[in-house]
């Protein structure tokens, strides 16, 4: 064989005459993505994804089908051929449809893997399931309670029955079932050391992920133990203190994680001092100073949070408030209002100034208010608050809707002469809460910590997550971005940048914009209802602070998890396409034209057909043609509504199921095994 | 198939095959498909592939008269777009249908070559052609009273 | 004394009435003296019907011929007063040379060709060798007529150097090109010169396996090329000293991609016309693996002079780097729509102006090399017709489409235009073109639609370089070339739709409304009556909600006073 010398990327290179430019280029380590190339087919130039270019022209070339000669000189990485590339991807991704991932999945803020774990509680092994969700969430029992679940508000399962499954109690139920004798496998603990100051939601996530990686952490708090909101924010009923106790154990045992409590952050622990000593040092202090009614007689109100930290620490009791005002609609001033239910025989009222609709408390935190008959009075703002004779006396205004504000909502104006007074024994103010950001931290103008978007850094060494960075927010979102930040702090140890996963995500759109024939079900939906929690009686809920339900029981769990219908692509974690989106960082959404709606086949036993996925690249057809030696599979149409079809629209044989080569080589999904691999 | 009887039997006759039955039939049934298979000794699904890339070949009988309008560069400058939707209009059809009673079918073309006419449109392959609206609806008034026969 | 009368019966002349004409004058002529003949175009097609009256002496053309005595009358009394006259703008500047009897003969009679001097450039060549006939092609400068432009003699010698158990010549007759009929006309009206300049070829490259591959649509360009090689089989023109030359028409079967070589030929092994990777060109490995040569009509029907004449006399007319004569297909926004035959080097402004009769200052654009060319605004007019020039200005000779945009027309709405076509007509094989000239169409839409934003005129001049770059062929290649240009010479178009919502020519529908001026009305009902969509009430006030823009009442408004106006301007 001739030899034929050329130079790739600046590199003088030697090889064999009949070559293409794709197969030397892999021989010396130089990398060009392709998704229609396989070396056992004949090539079909279709992708375009292995362009280079030939420097001597200038001109483009798909190195899959160009064959070396000598004297070539070619141009396979620089920027023009990345954003080549990527284009091409861009292309492709605009006329693929799918879902890379389950919309539940996109919807966590932890980005749990909600299908995988609710697969293995459909087969009984709850133990595999508490090990996918600790992977994204390390305090399963206590979310399992509190959780907003947005997972659910975007459940495809809505589209068959209008009832997503209900995901956080198979979690609950997981977390119950195991939490004391699983343990992760950890590593050797190193040298580093960080601390942690605040130890809620957020500080301990970081800890665990931290841990997770052999890096120690110490947690500072100020309060008399550690939980941060989940002991001192969330009310007992909703998540009892005893199962926090248990869950806050687990990190005792793994090592490592030590807890430091009664120590406030610029008197007992100074934040220079903690950024000498330690490796790093991450502020997870949380939200915690209430607004106030910016109201006349503003300070005869007690604020929200400090009203439901006093009860948390009186351990969730307390002296009875009387008749009790609070102001205010989101889930601080649901929290205040049920745990007064629980204190006090008279009643409690809730004023909000908008209408209900527009609560921005959770909607099961209105309603169960509601059946534990807190009153509602919409449309009210109180405008002065005064004391006369021991009772107090809030004065109140009539709202109207008028035009829309920059949230979107329309804006409560006041109705002229609508002032109206009530008396009442307590007024707490629900307004919302800030930060009380330690002095010498830099803030934004909410007052918040002002961390770096993409890696949680402040400055130096000191980096800052949840509450006390995004305002005071939900348990989960604090977890998701304790874990970024853990990952953040250990690329950091390592001196390395962090950045955060580019991920794509292809997505047949939300539920409510969807028909049950524009979902790819690789099983037929079983037809059952939402399993609901028990909850305790009435009596009991108004009486007490115990928790207001009930775990599912392990066979009501099981069927629920057979709900899901399993949304997300069975590919994805074989996705060519994917892959190289992530790498050329393309965009599902860079480019946006018709997707034609193919119908999928699941006719076959074993296989599925899905052309909506197809990139066109024609190795099915090849591979069935030139290496089984079938001829099974052609092209059908032409142009953009090119598609791979079968002998007269028939399924595939039976026998298909023993080979599976079309399969193997489909860089996309579009033909795949029903079973799912995981 | 008969008609296929004296076509050698050469790869490169597949579409020469193909337009033997549609001049016969007007178009090409699932049955004609599997008989031109046999014909070739190639697999169904490839005769498939092949007559669905050209645009002359036809799944479903088309009309008895065969309405194309040339949408070829000068004829569309010169209004095939509304040579169309009066057609749509009169016949209630949309490119690529047939009426109810069979007795016209309408598609788009690319140029039919005779462009200094344009606007122009082709039944059952005679051209006619400096269309305007009253012309065309004459045109076809003419082929209705024809009718079946 | 009338010795024969000649009806122009191309596909041309039978839409515009000829056969009437023609069976009118067989039924009432029964002088059987006089021979009523059908023959092709001689390219003024915006003539048609057109008749000539041969006599001993001389011969006239009588234009726009209807089946009537008064015709009848003329014709046979040969009116001189009543002859068309063929304007000195355009004899002056054509050069027929290969159009020279197109028309003129009947296009089925071997006989008549052989009188005109044909295949003696066939018998010419038979007494050369080989690379004699190669080295006058390549002399003569002669370049694929097709589109590319590469030079012919050139690519011959590479099939002629190839040794091989067959070798395959392909003549490229799938003009799929809209507004193209340079091909077909070439077809029916001379069938054996397009033969006579294969059989050439067949000679020069040893070429034995002959076809030519027609498009479908042109069933007598298929009929008459189809008896000229059952009359060379007859007469044996077709029997060189060591083999028999075969000749077979193939059709195409409505695929514009097919025109790419290396699609043509997987349409002829009966495959779909997917193009493929080059190299191995055809000339290495073609039709059935076997070393083929392919040129179109033109290129081969320039052959016979090329070899009459001698190379080197050939190149004497044109410009530098462009010999010859180009066919052109003229249609329009102008007068005399037609085929023309001008020397390389005419300006566009001649082909326009003075040939097309098109009227300075209302015309704004040409668009030359179809689909796949290019728009050339009218301040460039005064540049010569050659390859390089061409394409320098962002279009291409391409096959010789040459289409009149006046300045009535929106050149958003043209690009969108020949867009759509290539859309349609993408084999769908790679990314850029399948997917890239979609999204680009959409794109267009939303312009011509009034939806569109600066951003889309980005994503245009961003994807249409690189749908041309990473396209595997020349559909791809050119596909962008109308969008390109258009918003290379009139982007302020772009502009007015994005910007301001409005199409200055006011021919996109969305963006424009029907305004009846009741001023000038004269109130007699003829718009109301037309109304397809009943859109106009009684007191003469269009509905713009119900019109569908369709003009009928502007075209049948005797006072012009019903007009397209800009959406919203007036009716409120």
């Amino acid at each position: 064989m001739a030899k034929v010398n050329l130079r790739i990327d600046e590199k003088e290179i030697t090889a064999e005459e009949g070559q293409t430019i794709l197969e030397v280029a892999e021989d010396n380590g130089i990398s060009i993505p392709t998704l229609c190339y396989h070396e056992q087919l004949s090539t079909s130039t279709s992708c375009f994804l292995c362009m280079v270019k030939d420097k001597k022209t200038g001109n483009y070339i798909p190195s899959c089908s160009s064959k070396i000669t000598d004297g070539m000189d070619i141009e396979a990485t620089s920027d023009d051929i990345f954003e080549m590339r990527k284009t091409a991807l861009n292309l492709l991704l605009s006329e693929h449809s799918g879902d890379c991932e389950a919309p539940c999945t996109m919807a966590c803020p932890a980005g749990i893997q909600i299908e995988d774990y609710l697969r293995a509680a459909r087969k009984g092994d709850f133990l595999e399931a508490l090990k996918i969700i600790k992977e994204r969430l390390p305090l399963p029992m206590s979310i399992g309670r509190v959780c907003p679940r947005f997972c659910e508000e975007d459940c495809r399962r809505n589209v068959i029955d209008d009832q997503a499954v209900n995901i956080n109690d198979v979690k609950r139920f997981a977390a119950d079932l195991h939490y004391e004798d699983y343990l992760e496998d950890l590593p050797k603990l190193g040298n580093k050391k960080i601390a942690i100051v605040g130890a809620g939601p957020a500080g301990y996530t970081v800890a665990y992920y931290l841990r997770l990686k052999g890096i120690k952490s110490d947690l500072f708090d100020m309060m008399p133990k550690p939980g941060g909101m989940l002991r001192y924010g969330i009310p007992e009923y909703r998540l009892p203190k005893d199962v926090l106790d248990t869950e806050l154990a687990h990190f005792e045992k793994m090592g490592g994680i030590d807890v430091y409590c009664n120590q406030k952050l610029g008197e007992d622990v100074k934040l220079d001092q903690l950024k000498e000593d330690y490796d790093a040092v991450v502020l997870t202090i949380g939200s915690w100073c209430s607004r106030s009614m910016r109201t006349e007689g503003e300070e005869l109100a007690v604020g929200g949070i400090d009203y439901l930290e006093e009860l948390g620490r009186q351990g969730w009791s307390g002296d009875d408030p009387g008749e009790t005002i609070i102001v205010g609609g989101g889930n601080t001033a649901m929290d205040c209002a049920r745990s007064t239910v629980r204190l006090t025989k008279q009643d409690v009222y809730v004023y909000y100034r908008r209408t209900e609709k527009q609560m921005p408390a959770d909607q099961i935190e209105l309603i169960e208010a509601q059946e534990e008959a807190v009153k509602f009075k919409f449309l009210t703002q109180p405008i002065k608050l005064r004391k006369e004779n021991g009772r107090l006396i809030l004065t109140c205004i009539k709202m109207e809707l008028g035009e829309k504000d920059a949230s979107g909502r329309r804006k409560p104006i006041p109705i002229e002469g609508s002032e109206f007074e009530v008396e009442a024994d307590t007024v707490i103010a629900a307004i919302g809460q800030s930060t009380d950001a330690p002095e010498g931290v830099l803030t934004n103008r909410w007052g918040d910590v002002d961390a770096q978007d993409d890696n949680y850094l402040v400055e130096g060494n000191l980096f800052s997550a949840g509450d006390c960075v995004t305002g005071p927010a939900t348990v989960v979102e604090a977890i998701g971005a304790g874990r970024e930040t853990a990952n953040s702090v250990a690329a950091f140890l390592k001196g390395k940048e962090y950045k955060r996963d580019y991920n794509i995500n292809v997505s047949r759109g939300h539920w409510q914009s969807l028909s049950k024939d524009d979902l790819v079900l690789i099983k037929e939906p079983v037809e059952r209802k939402r399993a609901e929690l028990e909850y305790i009686s009435d009596k009991q809920r108004t009486n007490s602070f115990k928790e207001t339900n009930k775990t599912l029981t392990e066979e009501e769990v099981k069927k629920e998890a057979e709900r899901c219908i399993e949304c997300s692509c069975s590919y994805k974690e074989d996705c060519k396409l994917k892959d190289y989106s992530e790498e050329y960082k393309a965009h599902p959404e860079a480019m946006v034209g018709e997707k034609i709606r193919f119908d999928y086949d699941m006719r076959h036993p074993e296989i599925i057909r899905d052309p909506g996925k197809c990139i066109k690249c024609e190795a099915c057809i090849k591979v069935c043609k030139e290496v089984v030696n079938k001829y099974l599979l052609e092209f059908k149409e032409r142009g953009y509504y090119t598609r791979v079809g079968t002998e007269l629209e028939k399924p595939l044989p039976v026998d298909c199921k023993d080979c599976g080569e079309c399969i193997e080589v489909c860089p996309v999904g579009a033909l795949d095994w029903k079973e799912k691999k995981r | 198939m008969q008609l296929l009887e004296p076509l050698e039997k050469d790869r490169s006759n597949l579409i020469k095959a193909i337009q033997m039955v549609q001049a016969e039939k007007g178009f090409i049934s699932t049955q004609a498909i599997k008989e031109i298979s046999d014909h070739f000794g190639i697999p169904v699904v490839e005769v498939e592939g092949v007559l669905s890339f050209y645009a002359q070949f036809k799944r479903s009988k088309p009309g008895k008269y065969k309405i194309a309008v040339c949408d070829g560069t000068a004829c569309h400058i010169k209004g095939s777009s509304r040579v169309k939707n009066w057609l749509v209009e009169e016949l209630k059809i949309d490119d690529g249908e047939t009426t109810e009673d069979g007795l016209f079918s309408m598609e788009t073309v690319a140029c039919l070559g005779c462009c200094s006419l344009a606007p122009v449109v082709s039944i059952n392959g005679k051209v006619y052609g400096n269309l305007n609206r009253k012309k065309l609806l004459k045109i076809i008034k003419d082929y209705k009273n024809r009718g079946d026969n | 004394m009338i010795k024969r009368i000649k009806v122009g019966m191309a596909s041309c002349g039978i839409a515009a009435g000829a056969s009437e004409v023609k069976k009118f004058l067989q039924q009432n002529i029964d002088d059987e003296n006089i021979e009523i003949i059908e023959v092709g175009c001689i390219g003024h097609c915006y003539a048609e019907p057109l008749v000539e009256v041969e006599t001993e002496k001389t011969s006239i053309f009588f234009d726009q011929v209807e089946p009537t005595e008064e015709y009848l009358e003329k014709i046979l009394s040969v009116d001189k007063n009543s002859a068309m006259t063929f304007r000195d703008e355009r004899v002056s500047r054509e050069k027929l040379k290969v159009t020279r009897l197109a028309g003129r003969i009947d296009p089925v009679s071997f006989d008549e060709y052989i009188e005109h001097g044909g295949y003696q450039s066939l018998e010419k060549a038979r007494k050369m060798q080989p690379e004699e006939i190669i080295k006058e092609v390549k002399t003569s400068g002669l370049r694929g007529r097709g589109g590319g432009g590469f030079p012919t003699g050139l690519k011959w010698s590479f099939l002629a150097a190839k040794e091989a158990e067959k070798k395959i010549l392909i003549c490229n007759a799938d003009e799929g090109d809209p507004g193209a009929f340079m091909d077909r006309s070439m077809m029916e009206s001379v069938p054996h010169q397009v033969l006579e300049g294969m059989l050439i070829a067949a000679l020069a490259t040893g070429a034995t396996e002959l076809f030519i591959y027609a498009r479908a649509e042109y069933p007598l360009a298929v009929k008459n090329i189809n008896k000229a090689i059952d009359q060379i089989y007859e007469h044996k023109v077709n029997v060189f000293d060591d083999r028999v030359i075969d000749i077979t028409v193939k059709e195409g079967a409505g695929a514009f991609v097919c025109g790419e070589e290396t699609a043509m030929i997987h349409s002829l092994e009966g495959n779909r016309g997917n193009p493929r990777f080059r190299p191995p060109y055809p000339t290495d490995e073609g039709y059935k693996g076997y070393p083929t040569l392919i040129n179109n009509v033109e290129s081969f029907s320039n052959v016979p002079i090329v070899i009459k004449e001698g190379g080197k006399k050939y190149a004497e007319l044109g410009t530098e780097n462009s010999k010859g004569t180009k066919l052109f297909a003229l249609a329009g926004d102008l007068k005399y729509a037609g085929l023309v035959e001008v020397p390389m080097g005419l300006t566009i402004g001649e082909v326009v102006y003075d040939i097309g009769g098109a009227q300075r200052g209302e015309v704004k654009a040409v668009q030359i090399g179809g689909p796949s060319g290019g728009c050339i605004p009218a301040e460039h007019f005064d540049v010569p017709i050659d390859y390089d020039s061409l394409e320098s200005l962002g279009a291409i000779m391409g096959s010789g489409g040459l289409i009149v945009i006046g300045s009535n027309r929106c050149m958003v709405e043209t690009a969108r235009y020949f867009l759509e076509f290539t859309t349609k007509e993408s084999c769908g094989k790679c990314t850029f073109c399948r997917i890239g000239t979609k999204r680009m169409l959409e794109t267009l839409e939303k312009i011509t639609k009034g939806e569109g934003s600066m951003d889309d005129i980005e994503f245009l001049e961003d994807l249409g370089p690189k749908v041309i770059e990473a396209s595997l062929c020349g559909l791809g290649q050119t596909a962008p070339n109308p969008v390109l240009s258009t918003l290379r010479y009139f982007k302020d178009e772009y502009l007015a739709h994005v910007k301001d919502k409005h199409c200055p020519a006011l021919q996109c529908n969305d963006l424009v409304d029907i305004f009846l001026d009741q001023e000038t009305c004269i109130e007699c009902r003829q718009c109301i009556k037309n109304c397809p969509v009943d859109a106009i009430s009684d007191d003469f006030v269009v509905d713009n909600d119900i019109c569908t823009r369709c003009n009928t009442c502007v075209e049948v408004c005797p006072v012009d006073a019903i007009s397209r106006v800009k959406r919203g301007e007036k009716n409120g």
